[in-house]
């Protein structure tokens, strides 16, 4: 048998040899492609994200026709991030990319991997909130794509009717609207959702409240920078995690808080199953998508605080496009971007993408007929009562804040206990960061 | 006699009837969920779709971002044939060698197979490498990647087979003439045909059922793997379920086709691998 291999056996093990060797040369090649009139731009994978840079493309391409803009989605959350990192890191970032604007921009090193905008003509129009929160030092660095965010709480318009409550403006009202609708039976006060993937839900009553301890304290947020002031010793800032122990020793939470997760506590409030949902206003794109009718059954206030006269609204800055220094077509890439800064751009963003909240772009105007949440979220910015969240004015935030406010809303832990843990979380992050005073 | 029968029948329907609960009914979780409508998926409910979406969500998936569905599909498929190729054929000579020739070097050699086990990647500076050899961003960088960090599993698994091979038919080759090469290829390499199914069968999941490597190393839309094509509806804040669920279910069939055809030569393969070491 084996001094006569026969011709068959041989070839299978030539073939097999040859194939081994030549699989490792084939397969196709696809290479970054740069300065062929293609314009590559990375965002990340959200809906909201994804039919806004959509819109924006489409409308440049029609005015446009020479030039393609092509788009790359990545995951979003901490592995986004990373492959934010990474790729800039490695020179391999696209012509352009979407990114958070705030903290997570800091993280980026931005003076080390990106261009500055500042003295770009197209960026008068944008406005110097939004500029404020895309800076490092004198230098800016990105054009915003999307609309403003609010935070605050998203609530059952049908519930709010029947009982006869009305919007409160101090957190004394707010708990007494809870007290009411716990009394009433049938619906849960506060929608609470801890569940898989959703933890990031907690700290709403924490961040959301940046405006109140801006109005108590003005200086807040460069002395927390400073490591001067801080949240176990700021009575206004500790008041976030107080909340949301109140809350939950009041028995105000749904039932199934520590499983339930943010889509089924979305549903929950539509139909109402529960009240108020502290929540981030960009959280009617994900109603919309999935009932568009549902989104005109919700309402919106900002967390109260203890000033009826003073009841503004924490706001959050949408992301943004940056160009980083390793795109080789400078000059295209800024055509683009000075197409999204102006209300050519916002226009096509309107066009197709139903808007929830003001532009950051001079001259850009909201369309009338908005759901009744959206014109709520809009009052608060024509009365000017607004302040930008936490992780815009400072770059320091913990990446533990979930966790500590999930254990704040579960009752495992006191809200004084918490202010203190997380004061000790962010001095890891601004170690990190190698800020001065810490 | 017919009571322990008795008893043995018994206790092989409960065993049926366990594993058809823990495989079938997420299985049909999957399949519900994908036949169903975007709100009613949101529900997340075990229940019948009001109506069925089944052929619309097929359309959705397949369409998604141009097509990129049908382009991971050829993208895994060159990944995972050419890389589990390498790797089985790479890993048999390495498993071969060491168990029939150990040396003063064979301590060394288990220690480096042992540290590619344990030693996790690090990603910027592997990428730094491929970039030196101009493979970044090449389906030919990831095979190689792919081949690197599956080939120690590949060669403990060949060299305990080996084991099994007696050593006898290795002289009887050589005395009737054969030669290093052919000796391997002719002779042992069919031998091994029960341990090659079982490496193979491994291998080409994990490497089907990769995420991070791709995800880091073969960057672009146009180079996109299957498993990269979940986050096409799945997202921070926002989840297409019933698309998500048709999308799983799309890439679920490769992988459970070749368990089904391969099912008696796993099963062989790992436990004769498992006997001697």
């Amino acid at each position: 048998m084996f001094s006569k291999p026969s011709t068959p056996r041989r070839a299978a093990a030539t073939a097999t040899a040859v194939l081994t060797a030549g699989l490792a040369l084939t397969g196709c090649s696809t290479g970054g492609d740069d300065g062929d009139g293609t314009l590559n731009i990375l965002m990340d994978n959200s809906e909201a994200t994804g039919r806004l840079m959509q819109a924006l493309a489409d409308a440049y391409m029609e005015a446009n026709p020479d030039v393609k803009v092509e788009l790359e989605i990545r995951p979003g959350g901490s592995e986004g991030d990373n492959i934010v990192k990474t790729r800039l890191q490695t020179g391999d970032m696209p012509d352009l990319f979407f990114y958070n604007s705030g903290s997570l921009l800091q993280a980026l090193a931005p003076g080390q991997t990106l261009v500055d905008l500042a003295g770009e003509p197209y960026m008068d129009v944008v406005t110097d909130t939004f500029k404020e929160g895309v800076s490092a030092g004198d230098a800016v660095y990105g054009v915003p794509v999307g609309h403003a965010i609010g935070g605050g709480v998203l609530y059952n318009l049908a519930a709010y009717e029947e009982l006869g409550l009305e919007v409160p403006t101090t957190w004394d009202a707010f708990m007494a609207n809870n007290r009411a609708i716990l009394d009433a039976g049938g619906a849960a006060p506060v929608i609470q959702t801890y569940g898989t993937e959703s933890a990031w839900t907690s700290q709403l009553f924490v961040l959301a409240d940046n405006y109140n301890v801006l109005a108590a304290e003005p200086d807040w947020a460069e002395e927390f920078t400073a490591n001067e002031a801080h949240f176990a010793d700021t009575p206004a800032a500790a008041a976030g995690f107080e909340h949301l122990q109140e809350v939950g020793e009041a028995g105000f939470l749904n039932e199934d808080f520590a499983s339930l997760t943010y889509n089924e506590g979305l549903a929950a409030l539509v139909a109402g199953e529960g009240v108020h949902y502290p929540m981030l206003t960009n959280a009617l794109t994900e109603i919309e998508a999935t009932d568009p009718e549902a989104v005109d059954d919700l309402g919106f206030f900002a967390l109260p605080g203890t000033d009826a006269a003073n009841h503004g609204m924490t706001t959050w800055l949408p992301g943004a496009l940056y160009l980083p220094q390793s795109t080789e077509d400078q000059d295209s890439a800024k055509d683009f971007l000075a197409f999204v800064a102006s209300t050519e751009g916002c226009d096509a963003q309107t066009a197709d993408v139903s808007v929830i909240g003001p532009y950051f772009i001079e001259g850009c105007a909201v369309p009338e007929d908005v759901p009744p949440a959206v014109a709520q979220l809009q009052s608060y910015f024509d009365a000017g009562l607004t302040a930008p969240a936490l992780e815009f004015l400072s770059p320091v935030k913990g990446p533990a804040l979930e966790q500590i406010t999930v254990e704040v809303g579960s009752g495992i832990r006191t809200a004084d206990d918490a202010a203190s843990l997380y004061d000790e979380d962010v001095k890891k992050q601004a170690q990190q960061l190698g800020l001065e005073g810490w | 006699m017919s009571r322990p029968r008795a008893a043995g029948t018994v206790s092989g329907l409960i065993a049926i009837a366990v594993s058809a609960v823990v495989f079938l009914v997420p299985f049909a979780f999957i399949v519900l969920t994908a036949s169903k409508n975007r709100s009613e998926s949101a529900l997340r409910d075990f229940s019948l779709p009001t109506e069925w979406a089944i052929w619309e969500n097929f359309l959705a998936v397949v369409q998604a971002r141009d097509y990129m569905l049908l382009a991971a599909f050829v993208n895994s498929t060159i990944l995972t044939v050419a890389s589990v190729a390498i790797m089985v054929v790479l890993a048999a000579m390495v498993g071969y060698v060491m168990q029939r020739r150990p040396n003063r070097w064979t301590p060394l050699l288990n220690a480096l197979v042992l540290a590619g086990l344990i030693i996790p990647p690090a990603v910027v500076p592997t990428i730094w490498v491929l970039q030196g050899l101009g493979l970044f961003r090449t389906l030919h960088g990831l095979i190689l990647i792919e081949v690197a960090f599956g080939l120690s599993f590949c060669v403990l698994l060949f060299r305990a087979f080996t084991a099994t091979i007696p050593r006898e038919l290795d002289e009887a080759a050589m005395i009737d003439g054969a030669g290093p090469v052919r000796l391997f290829f002719q002779v042992v390499l069919p031998l091994l045909r029960s341990v090659i199914v079982t490496a193979v069968i491994v291998q080409s999941v994990a490497v089907f059922n990769d995420f991070q490597n791709p995800l880091y190393f073969l960057p672009g839309d146009s180079n996109a793997t299957v498993q990269l094509t979940l986050y096409n509806f799945r997202s921070q804040y926002t989840t297409q379920w019933n698309l998500l669920f048709m999308d799983i279910l799309l890439i679920t069939i490769p992988p459970l086709i070749m368990y089904a055809f391969f099912n008696r030569q796993i099963v062989a393969g790992l436990t004769s691998g498992a006997v001697k070491g």
